[in-house]
């Protein structure tokens, strides 16, 4: 199949985005526990589209936190290199964003001043600023909740609130760590389709993490499938469906069964078999 | 939002004798020992004679000017004390070569009673009202700096981490981070500050002074006016409670946001 990019708003081809590439290329990270060094990733390579939602699946351990807080600079500690646009990171930058498992909004402020965190670092007019808030809050559907505190908000809410924290200063590239891991089965496929809907309207470059391979399918145009001990890609997984996406399509179906056997397959094979070959093709 | 009141009603009257026994209780024996003489009345005042010194004192503006002259040394070495206190306090905690420098001084020092400097602080400070300002700040000093040190350490990592994942400059980190978030420690620690504070100024003043509550029991000592002495317990003990009881309520409205 030609490459051709899934479907998307009217806003994102207005932007016809060019910037928000991240190329990941050798990237190693150990650890030093104690005193023995343990590696918690191992050479991943990962080439990200500007403006491609790329999910990350694999069982604990596999260091796809470790990913993306090296992805975002909050963690600078690492072997390889990590290129967004052509520029080596190096620490945390308002072109790239996270969102947290938890929402992490601060408790004493409301949740336009928690959005409004986000803007602090650029000099921006007061009305200015305003209205990048309720822009943002409006693209989340929390328009009506400005004035509330975090601690008025249900789950899915706040957790739609760091969302749109994280997407004011309009970053290139947005990190998400299992973001809709805390909530309930009902709210999460809610959000999840907001999910959709937010990164087609803004058209910014997506990296999830999530335990879920239903919610892996239904956002990411890839699924990088990942084994632990140490963090290797195992498998990237081509989603090759429009967006949006119907739950009910057989294709995801059909992917999940074999990201499914994916995960599964990996232990056993690891722990059983003494000696493995490389580059050994897979059936 | 408004607070759950605690409690329906009309249970309040109970409540309140419940808190009052004790002290009633106190005061009823109090009462029994005095006019069963088995002490001089001399010693064990009876309340009554406690009561109507306090009048006199309160009517003749006696008491009024002690208590002013305590509570203008108290607020400014409050003020004094609370403000180098927080600012050492949040110092400590957010830069490590400050904490380096001060801690161990700091933990020595704190362990000594500001009453032992008194000796020392007399030949230093005019012993009217200088030397008393310093006492009341180094007392509200050590507990204000102290909780604003553990207040700044305690705020979770993942706090200071979406601090650096959106590079909060400095000012806002301050003001919309560091200072909301560790409001209620740094509350409790200024309220024993104050109460610290209250106490040994009272104390400094029994030692040496021209006026203030601690003098005036000092003065009704000397002249073994126990009535005297009684009437500034009272005072110091009410004074203290007010205080408190204020600090409370301000801790109380600036903490809403942890009622979650």
């Amino acid at each position: 199949m030609t490459d051709h990019r899934p479907l998307r708003g009217p806003a994102t081809d207005k932007a016809a985005r060019r910037t928000g590439a991240v190329r990941i290329s050798g990237l190693s990270k150990r650890y030093a526990m104690g005193g023995k060094a343990m590696t918690v990733l191992d050479d991943i390579n990962l080439s990200i589209r500007p403006g491609e939602f790329v999910s990350i699946v694999g069982p604990s351990g596999c260091g796809k936190s470790t990913l993306l807080r090296l992805i975002v600079g909050l963690d600078t500690d690492y072997d390889g290199e990590i290129r967004l646009d052509d520029t080596r990171v190096a620490g945390t930058g308002l072109e790239r964003g996270l969102v947290f498992q938890d929402h992490r909004l601060f408790p004493w402020m409301t949740v336009a001043k928690n959005v409004e965190v986000a803007l602090l670092n650029q000099k921006l007019p007061r009305d200015r600023r305003e209205r990048v808030i309720s822009e943002h809050l409006a693209l989340v559907g929390l328009s009506d909740f400005g004035d509330a505190y975090p601690h008025q908000l249900s789950g899915g809410m706040a957790q739609r609130a760091a969302i749109a924290r994280a997407l004011a200063n309009e970053p290139k590239v947005l990190a998400l760590d299992e973001p809709l891991g805390a909530l309930d089965a009902l709210t999460r496929v809610k959000v999840q389709a907001e999910l959709q809907r937010i990164w087609m309207e803004a058209g910014t470059t997506m990296i999830m993490v999530t335990h879920d391979v239903d919610e892996a399918l239904f956002l990411g145009d890839r699924v990088v499938v990942m084994s632990p001990r140490p963090g290797r890609i195992a498998r990237i997984v081509d989603v090759d469906l429009p967006h949006p996406r119907d739950r009910a399509s057989p294709l995801l179906h059909r992917l999940k069964d074999e990201i499914l056997a994916e995960l599964t397959r990996e232990p056993r094979e690891d722990d059983g078999t003494l000696v493995t070959f490389p580059g050994r093709p897979r059936g | 939002m408004p607070m759950p009141s605690r409690g329906p009603a009309p249970s309040r009257l109970p409540a309140m004798a419940i808190r009052i026994a004790p002290i009633a209780g106190i005061l009823i024996l109090w009462e029994i020992a005095a006019l069963s003489g088995i002490w001089p009345r001399q010693v064990l005042v009876p309340l009554e004679q406690v009561g109507a010194t306090l009048l006199a004192l309160a009517s003749d503006g006696e008491l009024a000017r002690h208590l002013s002259a305590s509570l203008y040394r108290l607020a400014s070495g409050f003020l004094v004390g609370s403000v180098i206190g927080v600012s050492t306090g949040a110092a400590m905690a957010l830069s490590r070569n400050v904490h380096r420098l001060l801690w161990p001084t700091f933990s020595c020092v704190r362990q000594v009673p500001v009453i032992a400097f008194i000796p020392l602080l007399i030949l230093f400070f005019d012993v009217e009202d200088s030397f008393k300002i310093v006492v009341v700040a180094m007392a509200s000093f050590f507990p204000s700096a102290l909780a604003t040190h553990d207040a700044v350490r305690d705020i979770p990592e993942s706090h200071r981490e979406v601090a650096r994942l959106y590079r909060m400059p400095t000012a806002p980190f301050l003001v919309r981070l560091i200072l909301p978030a560790t409001v209620p420690q740094v509350l409790t620690g200024l309220r024993l500050g104050l109460t610290r504070g209250w106490l040994s100024l009272v104390a400094a003043e029994l030692l040496a002074a021209d006026s203030g509550l601690g003098q005036m029991m000092e003065m009704g000592r000397q002249l073994f006016q126990i009535d005297v002495v009684l009437a500034g317990v009272f005072v110091t003990g009410l004074i203290g409670f007010l205080l408190d009881n204020s600090m409370v309520r301000v801790e109380r409205h600036l903490s809403r946001w942890r009622t979650a």
